[in-house]
Parts: C-alpha cells; sequence; structure tokens
C-alpha cells in the first residue's frame, strides 16, 4: 500500500498495482512456494514465481553417496509419490549394470507405484477441493490415503520414507499376508475414490471455479515442457507407460484417460479418472503376481561400469527423468533429474494472467506441485 | 424512565449478553463436532464428556493470547473495527423475540430496525480490513464491502415480500399470524386492539411461499460470510481477509459477532418462515431455539459441503440472481395479496421459479461438465474378480 | 443443482457412519511388525551381552553418519564364556540426524542393529535425542520382548534348511 501513498490524489491520472506477496507462508501454496501477484483490484495482471526454499541439494548431496544410499535422496524429492521415485532411479542404475529384477520383484514394484499414484492424487483431490474452499474432501480423501499408508507400512516399515525398492529388486519379500491386505484396501480404496468423486467432480460451484479456468492450449503446453496429467487434460495421449513402455507395463490392460480443453477442471478429471485405471492395474498385477526371489543378486557394494544412462518413468505428477553418469566408482558422478512439477509449474506465469486472485490459487493447485521436486 | 426500569433494563441487557454468549458457545460446540461428523471425525473430545468444554476452553485461550497489535496499523480503526460489527449483532437481539413474552424491547417496526442495523456491520469489516495495514486486509475489506452490499438488496426484499404477505412489521405479528390453530390468538388480538390491521395467513410461510426462504437463506449466507459465500475471509485466497492481523480478544470479538449473526439469520428464518416459537407440547423458548438451531445446522452443513464461490461469480449470482428473484418474490407476493388468491397459487408459483432457477443452474453448469466427462470416457471400473 | 445436493446427501450420511479418528495418546494405533523406528542395539540373552561388535559397518553406510561407536576387547571372551573378541564400548546415535533408511540394518553383519518400533521420542533440547549404549540396549531389550526378535541369521539358516523362496539377501 505504500505505493499507493505515494500517488498524489489530487491527479488521478495513472493507477497503481497492488503487489500482492503470496507465500512462502501462505496456506495454500503447497509448500513453501512464493508467488509475487500483481494485482488491478482483484485481477491478476502478472505474476511472479519464486521458487528455491525447499533446495536441500540432492542432486550434488547424491554425489557423495554410495549407489543405494542415494535411494534414500530419492525417497524425499518428491515425497508424496516415494515408491516412484525410488523406481526410476533403481532402473536408472539397474540399466546401467544390465541387471534385470525378478519377475516377483517387477510385480511389486508395479503395484507399490500404482498404489502410490493413487494416494498422491487423493492427496491432490483434497487439496484441490480445499483450494477451492471446500474443507470436506480433504477429509475424504486422507482416509484412503491412510489406507494406502497403513499397506505402505506393512509392506515397507515405513509410512512415506520406505528406502524399500533397492537396486536389483525389493530390500525383502512382501510379508504372508499381502493377498489379503490388498484385497481389503482395493475394495475400501475404491469406495474412498468413489465417495470423494461423487462428493467433487459435479459440484456446481466446483465446476463453476474450476471449469473454464487456467486454461492452456496444447502447443502452448508442450512448449512449455508439460507432462502428465497436466499434458493429458489438454487431449495429447502421452504416458511414458505406453509411449515407452518399461518394466511390466505392456502386459496390462488399462487406458489413459485425456481430456480436451486443458482447464483446471480437465486436469482435476483426468487424475479422478487414472486413480480408477490403477486400481484396474493394481487388481491384474496383484492376480498375476508369481512366486520367487525378489533381489536379482546384486552384490552389497554396487560399482557400475563407466558410462552414462537416461531413464525415465511415469510418476504422479508426471514425467520424471534421471540422468545419471558413473564413473566406475561405488557412488554417482552425477545424477540429474528432470521433475515433472518444475517444468509444469514453469506455465504459472502465463495461467494466472487475467485470472482472479481466487483462480491463481486454483491453478496453482490444479498443477499439483511438490515443492520437494520443483526444488529438489 | 425512573431509575428502577433503568436498573431493570440494564439487567435485561446483561441477561441477554450472557444468553447470547452461551448461545454462541453453544454454536461453536454445534459446529465442530457436526462438521466432525460430516467429515467423519470425532469433533472435540479431549475436554468435557463430549468435548462440551471446548468451546469455553477456546474462549479462554482467546482471551489469555497476546493481542498484537501491527506497529503500521491505524490504532483508532483497529480497535473501533471490532466493536462497530460486535455492537450493531447485539443491538438487534433487543428487538428479536424468543418466545410471546421473552424480549426485551418489542418494536412495531422490528424488521426495519434490524434491516438497518444489519448493514452497520460493513463499515466494520471494511475499517478492519483497511486499519490493519495489511493488503490481503485490505482485500478483504472491499470483498466483504462489495458482497454485503449486493446481498442486502435480496434480503431486503424478501423482507418486504413477507411484510407484504402479512401487512406487518411486527416480527410478534409475523410469526403469530402463521399459527393455524388458537394458540396465537392472544398476540394477534393484542395486536388488533392495538389497531394493526394484519393478515392472519394461518400457515407457516415456508408452506406457502418457499422462494422466499430459500432466498432468505442464500441471502443470510452471504451476510454471514459461510460457506459457499465467505469469500472475504477466503482462508485459502486471502488468509482470513479482514481479520489477517487480529489476534487473542480482538479477534475474538469478530468471532463472537460473526456466531450471533449466524443465530440471528437462523432466529429471523424461524420468526418469518418457521411459524416462529409456535408448536404443540414443548415450550414456546424451546420450539424457537429448535427452529433456529435447526436452521443454523443446515447453514454448517452446507459449509460442510460445498467449495467457495470466487468474487466475481458471487456479484453476477448477487445481481443477475438473487436480486431479480427477489423482485419477483415480491410480485407474486403483491399478486397474492392484491388479488387474494388461494394460499396454494402463491407456494405453486414459488415453486415453480424455483424448478426453473434449479433447471437452469444444472443446464448451465452440470449438464455441459457430465456431457464432457461422457466425451472424456468417464467410467469408473468396477471391483470385479479380485484375485 | 443435482450433484450438490447428491454431495449434500453424501455429507449427511457420513454423520451417521462410524468415525475413522484414532484417539491417538489414548488409543495408540499398533505399529506393523516390520515398522521402522529408531535404531536399537540388540542383547544376546544366552550370553549377557550386546550383539555389536563395534565393526563399523553401520557407522560407515549411514547416509547421514548420525552414529558413531568405540570398541574394546572382550572381558566375557577371556573368561570363555563368549565367542566375540571385540565388543562394544560406546556407541552413540543422534536420533535428531537418522532418517530411518534401515540401511544399518541391512548391512550390519552380527545381527546386532534393529530398527525399533520406538517413535515417540520428542525432547525439549535441541540435541537432546543422542542416545548412548545403555539407552540404545533399553530399546533393544524392549524390541526384543515385544516382537520375540530372533537373529535374522538363525531365520536365514532355518530358512536353508528346508527349500523356500529365496528371500532378499540383506
Amino acid at each position: 500500500m505504500s505505493a499507493m501513498e505515494n500517488a498524489d490524489p489530487l491527479s488521478q491520472t495513472h493507477h497503481v498495482d497492488l503487489m500482492l506477496n503470496m507465500g512462502p507462508q501462505h496456506p495454500s501454496t503447497h509448500g513453501v512456494f512464493r508467488m509475487l501477484l500483481r494485482v488491478d483490484g482483484e485481477v491478476v495482471v502478472d505474476a511472479e514465481p519464486h521458487i528455491g526454499y525447499l533446495h536441500r541439494g540432492s542432486e550434488k548431496l547424491a554425489e557423495g553417496e554410495q549407489y543405494h544410499q542415494v535411494v534414500t535422496l530419492f525417497d524425499r524429492m518428491d515425497y508424496i509419490s516415494n515408491f516412484n521415485n525410488e523406481w526410476v532411479y533403481c532402473r536408472a542404475v539397474e540399466k546401467l549394470m544390465g541387471i534385470e529384477p525378478p519377475e516377483r520383484a517387477e510385480h511389486i514394484r508395479v503395484i507399490l507405484g500404482e498404489l502410490n499414484r493413487v494416494a498422491s492424487h487423493l492427496l491432490f483431490l483434497g487439496t484441490f477441493g480445499l483450494d477451492a474452499g471446500a474443507m470436506t474432501p480433504v477429509m475424504f480423501s486422507f482416509r484412503g490415503r491412510e489406507r494406502v499408508q497403513a499397506l505402505f507400512e506393512a509392506v515397507s516399515g515405513a509410512r512415506m520414507m520406505h528406502n524399500y525398492l533397492h537396486i536389483g529388486g525389493l530390500k525383502e519379500d512382501v510379508p504372508d499376508n499381502f493377498h489379503s491386505l490388498m484385497n481389503g484396501l482395493l475394495s475400501e480404496l475404491q469406495a474412498d475414490v468413489e465417495e470423494c468423486d461423487r462428493l467433487l467432480t459435479f459440484n456446481e460451484v466446483f465446476v463453476a471455479r474450476s471449469k473454464n479456468v487456467g486454461a492452456i492450449d496444447l502447443q502452448t503446453a508442450l512448449d512449455y515442457g508439460w507432462t502428465g496429467p497436466c499434458i493429458r487434460a489438454c487431449g495429447l495421449e502421452y504416458d511414458v507407460r505406453r509411449a515407452e513402455p518399461y518394466s511390466i507395463y505392456p502386459r496390462f490392460d488399462f487406458n489413459i484417460p485425456i481430456a480436451r480443453d486443458g482447464d483446471c477442471w480437465d486436469r482435476y478429471f483426468v487424475r479422478v479418472m487414472e486413480m480408477y485405471e490403477s486400481l484396474h492395474i493394481i487388481r491384474q498385477a496383484l492376480k498375476e503376481m508369481p512366486e520367487g526371489p525378489v533381489m536379482a543378486g546384486a552384490r552389497r557394494l554396487i560399482r557400475p561400469p563407466k558410462g552414462d544412462v537416461y531413464v525415465r518413468a511415469e510418476n504422479p505428477r508426471g514425467e520424471i527423468g534421471v540422468y545419471l553418469v558413473s564413473d566406475g566408482t561405488d557412488k554417482p558422478y552425477r545424477v540429474k533429474v528432470r521433475p515433472p512439477s518444475f517444468c509444469n509449474l514453469s506455465a504459472l506465469r502465463q495461467l494466472v494472467k487475467n485470472a482472479y486472485i481466487a483462480d491463481a490459487v486454483v491453478i496453482l493447485g490444479s498443477l499439483d506441485i511438490v515443492l520437494g521436486e520443483v526444488d529438489r | 424512565m425512573s431509575l428502577l426500569d433503568a436498573l431493570l433494563l440494564i439487567l435485561a441487557l446483561l441477561i441477554l449478553f450472557t444468553a447470547l454468549s452461551v448461545v454462541v458457545l453453544s454454536l461453536v460446540w454445534i459446529e465442530r463436532k457436526f462438521l466432525g461428523r460430516l467429515q467423519r471425525r470425532l469433533g472435540p473430545t479431549r475436554t468435557g464428556p463430549f468435548g462440551l468444554i471446548q468451546p469455553i476452553a477456546d474462549a479462554v485461550k482467546l482471551v489469555l493470547k497476546e493481542d498484537l497489535i501491527p506497529s503500521w496499523s491505524d490504532k483508532a480503526i483497529f480497535w473501533v473495527a471490532p466493536l462497530l460489527v460486535l455492537v450493531p449483532s447485539f443491538m438487534i437481539w433487543v428487538t428479536i423475540p424468543a418466545a410471546k413474552n421473552l424480549v426485551l424491547r418489542n418494536l412495531d417496526l422490528g424488521l426495519f430496525v434490524i434491516v438497518a442495523l444489519l448493514v452497520v456491520s460493513i463499515l466494520g469489516l471494511l475499517l478492519a480490513g483497511w486499519g490493519s495495514a495489511n493488503k490481503y486486509g485490505a482485500l478483504g475489506g472491499l470483498r466483504s464491502a462489495a458482497q454485503l452490499v449486493s446481498y442486502e438488496v435480496p434480503l431486503v426484499m424478501v423482507v418486504v415480500s413477507v411484510a407484504i404477505l402479512v401487512q406487518s412489521l411486527d416480527l410478534r405479528v409475523i410469526s403469530a399470524s402463521q399459527v393455524p390453530w388458537g394458540a396465537a390468538e392472544p398476540v394477534l388480538n393484542e395486536a388488533r386492539e392495538a389497531g394493526a390491521n394484519f393478515n392472519h395467513i394461518g400457515l407457516p410461510l415456508v408452506v406457502i411461499f418457499p422462494l422466499g426462504l430459500v432466498l432468505f437463506l442464500l441471502a443470510g449466507l452471504a451476510e454471514v460470510g459461510r460457506i459457499p459465500f465467505d469469500i472475504y475471509f477466503a482462508e485459502s485466497e486471502i488468509v482470513g481477509g479482514p481479520f489477517v492481523e487480529y489476534s487473542g480478544a480482538h479477534w475474538s470479538v469478530f468471532f463472537l459477532a460473526e456466531y450471533i449473526n449466524t443465530f440471528l439469520v437462523g432466529a429471523l428464518a424461524a420468526l418469518l418462515f418457521l411459524g416462529g416459537w409456535y408448536g404443540p407440547f414443548l415450550p414456546e423458548w424451546l420450539w424457537f431455539l429448535l427452529k433456529t438451531y435447526l436452521v443454523v445446522i443446515l447453514i454448517f452443513w452446507i459449509r460442510g459441503t460445498l467449495p467457495r464461490l470466487r468474487i466475481d461469480q458471487l456479484m453476477t449470482f448477487g445481481w443477475k440472481a438473487m436480486i431479480p428473484l427477489s423482485f419477483a418474490g415480491v410480485v407474486i407476493a403483491s399478486l397474492y395479496r392484491f388479488y387474494d388468491w388461494p394460499a396454494w397459487s402463491l407456494s405453486v408459483m414459488s415453486l415453480a421459479i424455483l424448478g426453473v432457477v434449479g433447471y437452469w443452474i444444472y443446464r448451465r453448469y452440470t449438464q455441459p461438465v457430465v456431457k464432457l466427462a461422457k466425451i472424456y470416457g468417464h467410467r469408473p471400473r468396477r471391483v470385479s474378480n479380485v484375485s | 443443482m443435482l450433484a450438490s445436493l447428491k454431495g449434500m446427501v453424501l455429507t449427511l450420511t457420513s454423520v451417521f457412519k462410524r468415525p475413522v479418528t484414532h484417539q491417538y495418546p489414548n488409543q495408540p494405533r499398533p505399529v506393523e511388525n516390520r515398522y521402522m523406528g529408531f535404531p536399537a542395539l540388540t542383547w544376546d540373552k544366552d550370553v549377557g551381552e550386546p550383539y555389536c561388535t563395534s565393526c563399523m559397518v553401520c557407522i560407515r553406510q549411514c547416509p547421514t553418519q548420525c552414529m558413531s561407536a568405540t570398541m574394546k576387547d572382550n572381558p566375557l571372551q577371556k573368561e570363555g564364556k563368549s565367542k566375540r573378541r571385540k565388543i562394544v564400548d560406546t556407541f552413540g546415535i543422534n536420533l535428531n540426524r537418522c532418517i530411518l533408511c534401515g540401511i544399518c540394518v541391512e548391512v550390519c553383519n552380527f545381527d546386532a542393529i534393529v530398527m525399533s518400533h520406538e517413535h515417540e521420542m520428542s525432547v525439549y533440547e535441541r540435541n537432546g535425542d543422542r542416545v548412548d549404549l545403555i539407552e540404545l540396549l533399553e530399546m533393544g531389550k524392549r524390541y526384543q520382548d515385544k516382537t520375540g526378535w530372533i537373529p535374522p541369521t538363525q531365520l536365514a539358516k532355518a530358512k536353508k534348511e528346508k527349500p523356500a523362496p529365496r528371500k532378499a539377501s540383506a
């Protein structure tokens, strides 16, 4: 308001925009993200995103850790979808070393990764509802997320930072009652997802808040490097699980949900449909899960040959890529991550221009960023 | 006025203040518990049986908390603003009858006074937002001014249509005239002796004029800033709006006013549309409380379900839907009164208008999205053949 | 309007369903068997000494370097009661730095360290969660009593005798 005071009231020939500082301690900036909004009344004229408040130097830290220790760093990068992150790193090292994880391990990885996708999207659904002003979806969706995390605890011993996927397989086999646990979980989770879906998806107020808000056309989105549900909401059927199949995904029958308009409601909707697809994949994987070992005899001291490798995977937030350079020692020479959240976030400035302040919050929520991954 | 009268009046005011504070405490508990149950939580449990002492704990915590005043704020305005919000909301209650004879000062123009006093709180919110020298606060204050002024109009028009129907602005008469059986005769006779020329409808107004109740509740929600109209608090956007810099006792004053106003909306809905304190078997004050709490719980229920509108949508809804509809309400009420049509005709007209509006909202907002969802191929996969 | 009303019915029906809340401090949520709490050292009841010989593997493999240890000659070995020539003298873990990854347990060759079920360990001081050997052994004993812990190497030996699917070699 200091800028306003400077304006001479007698010569009101110009007006001064209000600089509104949103974050890093704002309830709906999803972590420690800071947006400097230039607002004209209620309309955002310009926005300046500031990132880096959660920078922990994960990539540099990885250079000082041994290969099996780096998994813990990947756990903490995108802390909403830990299994997916561990998985892509393990795949990178496995590709470099030329080892194939056993069948059973692959199935368990798929199950856990897809479960994590459901949990991540449930979190998105709740917080997106919260951004739009509804307080119940978050309570409903966390119930489902809690169930998934309880299963993760039973399997890996930790609710979030698992360190369960190891290079060459898994740390240990799943518990003996895994199938009964999963069967119970799946039906409950399906009910939870449907409940959240019923509560929010077609709600008139919610539709009014999110439809035709923050729309982006496909070409611009591609130019920004969007991936994942965000690009699928723009109408492009691009999913790494289909485009460059990895692990055992080609064996499963699943759809890639796409939308058309690329606005906030579409991004939300694609994620809701993905949850159903993920549950479908889990059911198939559970049915086909073979017996056998879960570790492909990798030695404890992992020393991949000299070389580099780039591996990508479909995370809940989009395409994550890991570029790994090995110099033949027991520590990686360089680990570079291509984080989906960061690329999706880069379009924020364009999206919030000429939107309302309330829209800025919803748009940021619809991108579903995780600051741990943006800042690394 | 003798000294005794003055003392009695002060005593009565104190009792009113205490009663309202107790009501606010109960509302806080009900809201927390009910919201908890809506979300399959337990709500407060730690303090007392069923967490009954929770609101008292809240109040103690609020009063004991450090009262921060930002150094840049305009101190005088910062201090005055909470009072400007609280005092009118108390003053309104002077003329609200909670039972036949349970009213501090029944006024012949009771509704008029209420509507007049409701507007004052806008000033308080605006000053609170501006005086706290905070950009979020300023935005919230301006939002509250825009919102409350806009929704004042439909609220007044609904009240006007009720006044047209009953031909009175006296809340006791309005309530009494909705009672089909003889219980209301004492009040009505009293009014007749005083020379009032009102219309004894003999049915709760919600039956013959549902449009009015719906509009009143929507406008009331906006007046007290409850979801889906809590634009000026907007926790996730402007972090509490005008209250962002307030803490401790100052904030609790706003809080008190907000809950008293919520209760007021419930009470007015009960008095204007649900037949006031009249009902079989139970004592009068209990019926009044029951009806009021029912409406308040409905407000909490809406809060537990719906998201928040955006400011432009709120204004659009207010000016393009609420105000025309409230004028339509006035028109059909006047037609009904003027031509002495049977009571059912008014309810049919109300329901028809409501139906058309509901269908329009469905066409405008739901149907396109449902169609789109079909195009996108939304079909939840069912649980099948789990191994 | 329909979807909003459906949502309201949904929330109202939730009122009559059972809440999912755990009354946490009164009703602690049971942790799973595999739960990874803070690391603790195990106690060899047969001999009456810790399993740990302070071989420093866990300390070198810890991603956050939160542990330290020193070793000494084992007095029980001289008396012929124990096979361990060296035994742990001091052992310290700064639990505030520990990230509960479980790598120390995987690399340990002597079944000496476990991820216990302890997790309620908040303290008032900044470095109040530094634990020494005595506390670590206390935690370990609690864990052993609670779960009926069998050393993983014994478990693996038992598994090897009867043919079963090969487990992950830790």
